[in-house]
């Protein structure tokens, strides 16, 4: 299937600019306008002064950070179910996502604020896939299956701790913190928030972007990338670095977002087939508006908010398994 | 405070590490818990206490040790926590079943609640329904969530003359900081321990700052004491004279909450507190 690259650009941007008129605050499409183009030209303000705050400080950085979200956890799950040739994987295969969420439980526990919550899940993100890494590395090489298994091993040991923290929280105030948090979430949501994601997310997307041509021949199994010239250990290394920083950034401010890193590669393949050169920036794209237009939903359906993990799941599983009957899985 | 503290032969974790309650009654630190923080039971340590009953505040979720415990012929007593009247029934259940003398002090302390309410109601009843305020109670900031409907919380806050803006239901629901806006609260209580903190948060935050109840500086940590006075706590009776002076200070200028507390401390618990102890307990800080 053929797609112009215009849509995959438009179609972020048109739903990010949609966005900005959803929510549950009663705002009159004229004033968000108004107060866009007062971005750009300067000039009287008509609109009451809270409606500024709610477009510009609370609807806009959430969006763009579920686009940062979206874009960075699918190009990472592309980029793993092209290096470990399995479409089963997901972007917590190396232990990423256990490492973060006991880093966030511990933070919630010592009663951090949320930027610093969003540090320690971060820097414990980071930490865990080290510890993978290490793990599974043999004689120089680290073999896919080795990678596997040791984020397994980590994965493990990282929810026994985060099972601990939850059987220590105090249950008035924050295990129900620490549970909401794991259900994912951008209620968070700042401009400081968006700040210290955006580099890393943005660090490691370009990564991904300028291998993923080198990714068409690992896929073809080490050996075969080898006899082509392919460096397959540092290319592999690239990989791991690029998606952990996306991971570990997008886990420490939304929490544990599931489902969008395993089938959105799936959908930009049948969308524009297997070839990496095409598929990366087609995930991104498609991430990037799957996960704002949940959010979307998960912000203003209800008065309560809908944690993100339910509602990526509940929408994604029923969508997915159309294309699946459509296609009937032609697409690998 | 029923004056039954030497039957208590097992606890919780939770009740353990609460720097207030271990201050007025120090034995709690050698009760063992026999329950952790997320409610479940060391059947071992429960059954080596040899406990005559087992007292439990029930939420609507029957605990999944129920059955185990009956197995041992160990009444299990469920009191519910859904609004101040049930925290008095909880009370008077309480006493009766620790004994002739408790019974009587329950019920010394159900007046006192009730004259408290009383005397709360008695000048916010009369209030119009332009004059309630419009309150907002946090219950955690990490992941924002408030208290809605159903709860403890709503009904303080409506005997104390306000409106509890958060029409969700139960304690501690998650919600988007838009609602919070489109909510526009005029007084907003932290709930969240460690409460000045996160009070402070708040304050600190550009996105709040066009909250009615933040643009008025109206931001108040909730005192916490023995227990968190917001919820199913004892100190339930001083919240609402607390919530009421605090949304109608006018009407209640001649309530000195300091004499208060003092006054309920020195009488249910036993304790004569000082400056700096009523200080800590406002500020819901360790003593």
């Amino acid at each position: 299937m053929k797609r112009s690259p215009a849509v995959l650009v438009a179609l972020p941007l048109g739903l990010l600019f949609a966005s900005l008129f959803v929510g549950r605050f009663q705002v009159a499409p004229v004033d968000v306008i108004h107060i866009l183009l007062a971005q750009l030209f300067p000039g009287a303000h008509d609109w009451p002064a809270p409606v500024e705050t709610i477009v510009l400080q609370i609807r806009l950085p959430r969006a763009l950070m579920a686009m940062c979200i979206g874009a960075g956890l699918s190009i990472s799950g592309a980029a793993y179910q092209g290096v470990f040739r399995n479409p089963l994987v997901s972007t917590d295969i190396l232990g990423v996502t256990a490492a973060s969420g006991f880093g966030a439980a511990l933070a919630i526990l010592l009663s951090r604020s949320a930027f610093e919550l969003q540090l320690i899940a971060f820097a414990f993100g980071l930490a865990g896939v080290a510890l993978t890494y290490l793990l599974a590395r043999v004689y120089q090489t680290t073999p896919v299956l080795m990678l596997v298994l040791s984020g397994v091993v980590v994965a493990a040991f990282f929810s026994a701790l985060l099972s601990g923290a939850k059987y220590v929280a105090d249950p008035e105030s924050k295990l129900p913190a620490i549970t909401y948090w794991l259900l994912g979430s951008l209620n968070g949501a700042s401009l400081r928030g968006l700040a210290t994601i955006v580099p890393p997310i943005v660090a490691g997307s370009v990564g991904l972007l300028l291998v993923r041509w080198r990714l068409n021949l690992l896929a073809m199994g080490d050996e075969e990338a080898r006899s082509l010239g392919v460096r397959t250990e540092w290319l592999k290394g690239i990989v791991i670095v690029c998606t952990t920083l996306i991971t570990a950034a997008a886990v420490s401010v939304c929490g544990i977002v599931g489902w969008v890193g395993l089938v959105i590669p799936h959908v930009g393949r049948m969308l524009v087939g297997p070839d990496h050169r095409l598929l990366l920036p087609a995930t991104l794209s498609i991430g990037a508006s799957y996960l704002l237009f949940i959010d979307d939903i998960a912000r203003s359906a209800t008065a309560g908010e809908i944690p993100l993990g339910i509602l990526t799941a509940l929408v994604g599983a029923p969508f997915f398994g159309y294309l699946l009957r459509k296609t009937h899985g032609t697409w690998q | 405070m029923l004056g039954g503290a030497d039957k208590l032969v097992a606890s919780t974790d939770q009740a353990r590490k609460q720097a207030w309650l271990r201050k007025l009654d120090p034995g709690i630190e050698r009760v063992p818990a026999a329950f952790n923080a997320a409610g479940e039971v060391n059947l071992e340590t429960l059954i080596g206490a040899r406990p005559d009953v087992v007292l439990m505040a029930y939420g609507g979720a029957l605990p999944k040790w129920l059955d185990a415990v009956d197995s041992y012929r160990i009444p299990v007593v469920m009191m519910p926590n859904k609004s101040l009247a049930d925290l008095e029934t909880t009370a008077r259940m309480t006493g009766e079943v620790l004994g002739e003398r408790e019974s009587r002090t329950a019920a010394e302390y159900v007046r006192y609640f009730d004259e408290n309410i009383r005397r709360v109601t008695q000048v916010t009843g009369l209030l119009k329904k332009r004059e309630l305020v419009r309150v907002l109670h946090t219950a955690s900031a990490g992941i924002l969530s408030v208290d809605g409907l159903d709860t403890v919380i709503d009904d303080w806050i409506r005997v104390a003359g306000g409106i509890n803006v958060a029409d969700v239901v139960g304690n501690a629901r998650p919600v988007t900081l838009e609602q919070v806006a489109a909510w526009n609260p005029d007084v907003i209580i932290v709930g969240t321990a460690p409460n000045a903190q996160n009070r402070q948060a708040i304050l600190d935050d550009p996105r709040w700052r066009q909250i009615k109840a933040v643009k008025a500086g109206k931001v108040y940590a909730n005192p916490s004491g023995a227990y968190l006075w917001d919820r199913h706590s004892a100190e339930a009776a001083l919240q609402v004279l607390w919530a009421a002076k605090l949304l109608h200070p006018a009407r209640f200028a001649d309530l000195d909450m300091a004499k208060e507390t003092r006054l309920f401390y020195a009488r249910f618990f036993r304790h004569e507190l000082t400056d700096a102890e009523f200080a800590s307990i406002m500020s819901a800080t360790a003593p």
